[in-house]
């Protein structure tokens, strides 16, 4: 059942990525990474994101937050997972 | 006597976390050092198919026969009342043309004004009709039409995604306009079927314009959102609804100017101007085929 879910909620994200609606992106990996462990298609949709829209040549760090966002996201939601739990 | 011989499962995830954490930034950087366009051809070759047809069904492809030939009727009618109104505009330019005759201007003859006028609609229009916004359209020496895949706000980068690439010889640096012949941006990123698009009113950036009749010099720095705002000198008689252009040798035009800030303690003015096409509601950009720099 867990599986199930985080397969649809996988699809809400590749969605919401691929039409750049970042914040619907946001809710939905913030709802993975706090009920599934090892949540990395956090990072996936940082990555597809920033391919998408970013990673432009001028556009220095700014065409990478989509990744910084993910990746410090995963951290502090595991730090707090760890000290809630 | 209970002896813990593994750590806690949360600790490995934790840990399996940081270390996968760190190996995609590795790998990014690596990647990105190496081959710059490698993932965003990947996830763009993935995302086009999807991008054409969101662009498909906005187009009105899925739409009714009843409905496209409704449109179809509606925008021949606004074609006709352009037109009339383009009759008009030459009119009274014509008129204007006979007046300056009147009062001594023989160097500027309605024949002249009349030639410059055509001339002009034939290097924006590639003929001699209108100028309106559909007709702009229509395909231009020297520039080729591109379909607005993704805009702002949907874009967080205020950029835009175009469906033309290295495939129709599109080069980096490349100039862009909106219907209209107005100058929006320059490509960036440069992929096999679709390039990005930065917009000059992109927070940051600044682009050499001229401002008002007087033709003011002056650097427009964007603010994001399709507005830009520029410093001019105090009194230099700068209104609202004055136009701004391209400060370059095609001076096109660029925006027109929304407000005025004169603060009289202050030795220059603030000018706000925007473009007159709303670039969340782009569909079709037109790119220039110089070559440009290229990456």
């Amino acid at each position: 059942m867990k599986t199930i879910l985080r397969i649809i909620l996988d699809i809400l994200l590749v969605i919401a990525v691929i039409n750049g609606w970042w914040s619907v992106a946001i809710v939905l990996v913030l709802i993975g990474v706090w009920f599934f462990k090892l949540y990395i298609e956090i990072i996936i949709a940082g990555v597809a994101y920033d391919a998408l829209f970013g990673m432009t040549s001028g556009m220095g760090w700014r065409g990478y937050e989509g990744t910084i966002f993910a990746i410090v996201l995963l951290i502090v939601i595991k730090l707090l997972k760890k000290l809630v739990r | 006597m209970y002896i813990r011989t593994s750590k806690r499962p949360g600790q490995d995830h934790a840990r399996m976390a940081a270390y996968i954490a760190a190996g995609v930034v590795v790998v990014i950087i690596a990647v990105q050092l190496l081959v710059p366009h490698f993932l965003p051809s990947i996830f763009t070759t993935i995302a086009r198919p999807f991008w054409r047809m969101e662009f498909s069904v906005g187009s009105g492809s899925l739409e009714s026969p009843g409905s496209l030939l409704a449109e179809n009727e509606s925008l021949k009618t606004q074609l006709a009342a352009l037109n009339v109104q383009q009759q008009s505009v030459q009119s009274i330019a014509n008129d204007n043309s006979e007046l300056l005759t009147l009062l001594g201007r023989t160097d500027v003859s309605a024949s002249n004004i009349q030639s410059a006028s055509n001339a002009q609609s034939a290097t924006s229009t590639g003929t001699t009709s209108s100028s309106g916004p559909l007709s702009s359209l229509k395909p231009i020496p020297g520039r080729i039409l591109a379909a607005v895949l993704v805009r702002p706000p949907q874009a967080a980068y205020d950029e835009l995604v175009i469906d033309i690439g290295s495939d129709h010889g599109i080069s980096y640096g490349a100039k862009v306009y909106a219907p209209g012949d107005i100058l929006i941006g320059s490509t960036t990123d440069i992929l096999g079927q679709t390039s990005k698009v930065k917009l000059f009113s992109s927070p940051g950036e600044t682009y050499s314009v001229l401002i008002g009749s007087s033709r003011i010099p002056a650097t427009a720095v964007g603010r994001g959102g399709g507005q830009y705002q520029a410093e001019v000198p105090q009194a230099s008689k700068i209104n609202q609804g004055d136009t701004v252009s391209d400060s370059s040798i095609s001076d096109a035009p660029f925006g027109i100017v929304s407000a005025v800030l004169a603060n009289p303690a202050d030795p220059f003015e603030t000018v706000l101007f925007a473009p007159p096409v709303n670039i969340y509601q782009l569909r079709w950009v037109l790119v220039a085929t110089s070559t440009g720099k290229k990456i």
